[in-house]
């Protein structure tokens, strides 16, 4: 606020303060290194991890690319390397946990997640405890109800997890729209959770298919999971190929509309043509010019 | 007789041939030269390292070099003004401003058509909107009808040059022979016979009958860009007349600024005099008296109905983030000169240039406060975005660029005057023995 405020001033000086900024961003620091580490269970059958690596720099956080780490499961041996990876150009590295390691994994029912860069240590305390999410559907006097549970592996068995918060709803596009009136669900003492279908007549696939989806995200115990089930709960999507090969005004330029086409190029024919025989007057000049010197 | 108005002939075309640089004009060539290269330096961090240089982003897409654009766009109404329309209205005593309002717009729309490709991330692929360009795009509207009326304008900077070129021809010595190259190589052809006048004036005649609709349409266009989107501030069927209205009004403002400059520094004092100013500022404040309507219109209605959209926009112009200099670009910018030139004495060169650069720095602002504040306030808020994204205050590179730019518009007009009259001579000659013959009579 108070920079926009003094935008005005700023115009004024603006040549003496730019040189200032210029300066000053010359001199500023290197900036800070942030690497997150983040674990994903999708649909109980993949675990990996998603690290990222950002740069802190003037208040702005850009990706680092091409940054190569180490990641390693409860110690760093050479044993336990998860896998060695190299950021891509959003600063991101997926490593999933290979199946050499399922013995080590099967452990303990809590894993220390390491992360090195070159020798050195960069996080040594993200952990997980293995937890399993499943969703499941009931329909009663044509009411849909959605239904997951969580689970968590203690003592050699899996138990409820109780107060995971979750998210409860229907994939679309940009997110998870939810099913019912809450943003967000908590599961209780046998790790539940139900939703009543209040989204009625949401639009599905070709067949009316859509997916309904349980996600925890960024939980402190068990980072994320991730349960999806295709329902057929939604109306049939009939692409609307009504307006297709028309002339309209949201089509690709080859199918403008007539009337578009013929008031533009009318008027561009018309300016041009115009200016095509201003350009002719020149030459006639010239030529006038050329003549009375002759 | 005869030998009198000849005597009167060489004077006038004394005073009126281009001067070389003194110790100032020098000082000013560097300044404006040293802004501009700070401008291609930032710009070459731009492109190596793409538009994250700039403090656009998701929320504020079209920033500085938008608003400057605008203005340039705005600006470069001014040929059609003092040209053609005063020219179709015979109206003979903006004769000597006519030059001066060429070479503004020409230098304006040079401008904006750069400052357009430098909001490009990938300037290279400009080709493609030609290939691949829908006419169904304001955009591409906006594209044809700036390439139009550069072209236009240009043709009405060089058909009065023509018989003002035989006279710098004639007078080689004073220019040096690269300019004198120059100078044949554009108009030795000119001899002034009355053929060659016939054409010339027919010419002028069509391109200032072909100009106003399409400097018009140039800012009607530009309006467009903006009216077509349905956002807070910008859905107004009002827009295309506001725009018009409010480019008058900076370019105006422009012109007085130069003149003011030019009679000063150029000694002009008998070409371009108080009553230039007089009637300038009559013409000023009439623009100026309609562009407060038009911001009424724009501003009071929505108020009135207060939306809520519309409300968290206007509150952060009327009171919020934007409020200082919303209030600075409608009193500087409008209520202030109105206020100056609606005095005799307030029409006078000095008082008539200060309230003209109040216009134009105004004007300026008043284009940032277009594009700006709406784009932080859309309809559907983005989710997960930063809190930076919501608030747009211009990086270091996108202030040397839009100053570099302005520096450049000014250095076109700067290098054109040492090269060219800036005020018509033949014109001025004629109009002078028309005025003898008067006298005579």
């Amino acid at each position: 606020m108070k920079h926009n405020n003094s935008l005005f001033i700023f115009l004024l000086i603006s040549m003496s303060f730019s040189l200032q900024s210029v300066r000053a961003q010359e001199k500023t620091s290197p900036g800070k290194t942030i690497v997150s580490l983040r674990y994903y269970n999708a649909n109980n059958s993949v675990q990996y991890l998603v690290l990222q690596s950002q740069l802190k720099k003037e208040g702005q956080i850009t990706p680092i690319s091409g940054k190569k780490y180490d990641i390693f499961l409860d110690k760093s041996d050479p044993a336990n390397l998860i896998a060695k990876v190299t950021t891509d150009k959003n600063g991101k590295a997926n490593a999933f946990i290979p199946p050499t390691m399922k013995s080590a994994w099967d452990a303990t029912s809590q894993h220390i997640f390491m992360v090195y860069e070159g020798g050195e240590e960069i996080i040594s305390d993200y952990t997980i405890s293995k937890a399993k999410m499943s969703i499941d559907t009931s329909t009663v006097d044509s009411i849909h109800s959605i239904s997951a549970s969580v689970q968590k592996w203690e003592d050699g068995k899996w138990i409820p997890a109780a107060g995971v918060e979750m998210k409860l709803g229907i994939k679309r596009l940009g997110g998870v729209l939810p099913a019912g009136d809450e943003e967000s669900y908590t599961t209780d003492s046998s790790g539940n959770v139900t939703a009543e279908l209040k989204k009625l007549n949401m639009p599905g696939d070709s067949k009316g298919n859509y997916i309904l989806v349980a996600q925890v995200e960024d939980n402190d115990l068990f980072g994320n999971i991730l349960a999806e089930k295709v329902v057929p709960w939604g109306t049939t999507l009939q692409p609307d190929k009504s307006f297709f090969n028309k002339r309209t005004l949201w089509s690709t330029g080859i199918q403008a509309p007539f009337w578009l086409l013929f008031m533009a190029f009318g008027i561009i024919v018309s300016v041009w043509s115009t200016m095509i025989y201003l350009i002719f007057q020149i030459v006639k000049i010239k030529k006038n010019g050329l003549q009375e010197s002759a | 007789m005869e030998n009198s108005t000849r005597i009167q002939e060489q004077q006038i075309i004394k005073d009126l041939l281009p001067q070389k640089f003194g110790k100032r004009g020098m000082t000013w060539t560097v300044i404006l030269l040293l802004i501009c290269l700070i401008g291609g330096y930032a710009y070459y961090r731009q492109l190596r390292d793409g538009l994250v240089v700039t403090a656009m982003r998701d929320y504020v897409s079209w920033g500085i070099y938008i608003s400057n654009f605008v203005f340039f766009v705005a600006i470069s109404l001014v040929g059609s003004l003092i040209t053609a329309i005063f020219r179709l209205s015979n109206v003979k005593w903006s004769t000597p401003l006519t030059r001066i309002a060429e070479i503004i717009a020409v230098s304006a729309i040079v401008m904006a058509s750069l400052i357009i490709i430098v909001d490009m991330g990938r300037p290279e692929r400009f080709y493609n909107l030609f290939l691949h360009g829908r006419i169904q795009s304001p955009i591409m509207w906006d594209v044809i009808v700036i390439a139009t009326y550069f072209c236009i304008s240009i043709l009405l900077l060089y058909f009065p040059l023509l018989p003002d070129l035989k006279i710098l021809i004639k007078n080689k010595d004073k220019s040096g022979p690269g300019l004198n190259k120059l100078y044949r190589f554009q108009g030795s052809f000119w001899k002034g016979t009355k053929e060659q006048f016939r054409i010339s004036n027919k010419s002028i005649n069509i391109l200032c009958i072909l100009i106003i609709p399409v400097a018009f349409s140039i800012h009607t266009v530009t309006s467009w860009l903006f009216a077509t989107t349905y956002r807070p501030g910008w859905d107004s069927t009002n827009f295309g007349a506001y725009f018009i209205s409010g480019a008058f009004l900076v370019g105006a403002g422009s012109v007085v600024v130069a003149m003011y400059i030019f009679r000063r520094y150029y000694h002009l004092e008998k070409y371009i005099t108080e009553l230039h100013f007089e009637k300038m500022g009559r013409i000023v404040v009439l623009l100026a008296l309609l562009y407060l309507y038009f911001n009424v219109n724009e501003y009071l209605v929505p108020a009135f109905k207060m939306k809520k959209p519309e409300e968290a926009h206007l509150v952060e112009l009327f009171t919020g983030e934007f409020s200082v200099m919303f209030w600075f670009a409608i009193m500087v910018g409008m209520i202030i000169p109105i206020i100056i030139l609606l005095f005799k004495k307030g029409r006078k060169p000095l008082p008539m240039f200060i309230a003209g650069a109040m216009i134009v720095v105004g004007a300026w602002f008043k284009r940032y406060l277009i594009v700006t504040p709406t784009l932080l306030h859309p309809f559907l808020p983005m989710q997960d975005v930063p809190l930076s994204y919501q608030h747009y205050f211009p990086s270091w590179e996108e202030w040397a660029i839009a100053m570099g730019s302005l520096a450049a518009a000014l250095l076109i007009i700067t290098f054109f005057a040492r090269v060219y009259p800036i005020i018509p001579i033949e014109e001025t000659i004629m109009e002078q023995n028309k005025q003898n013959e008067k006298d005579e009579a």
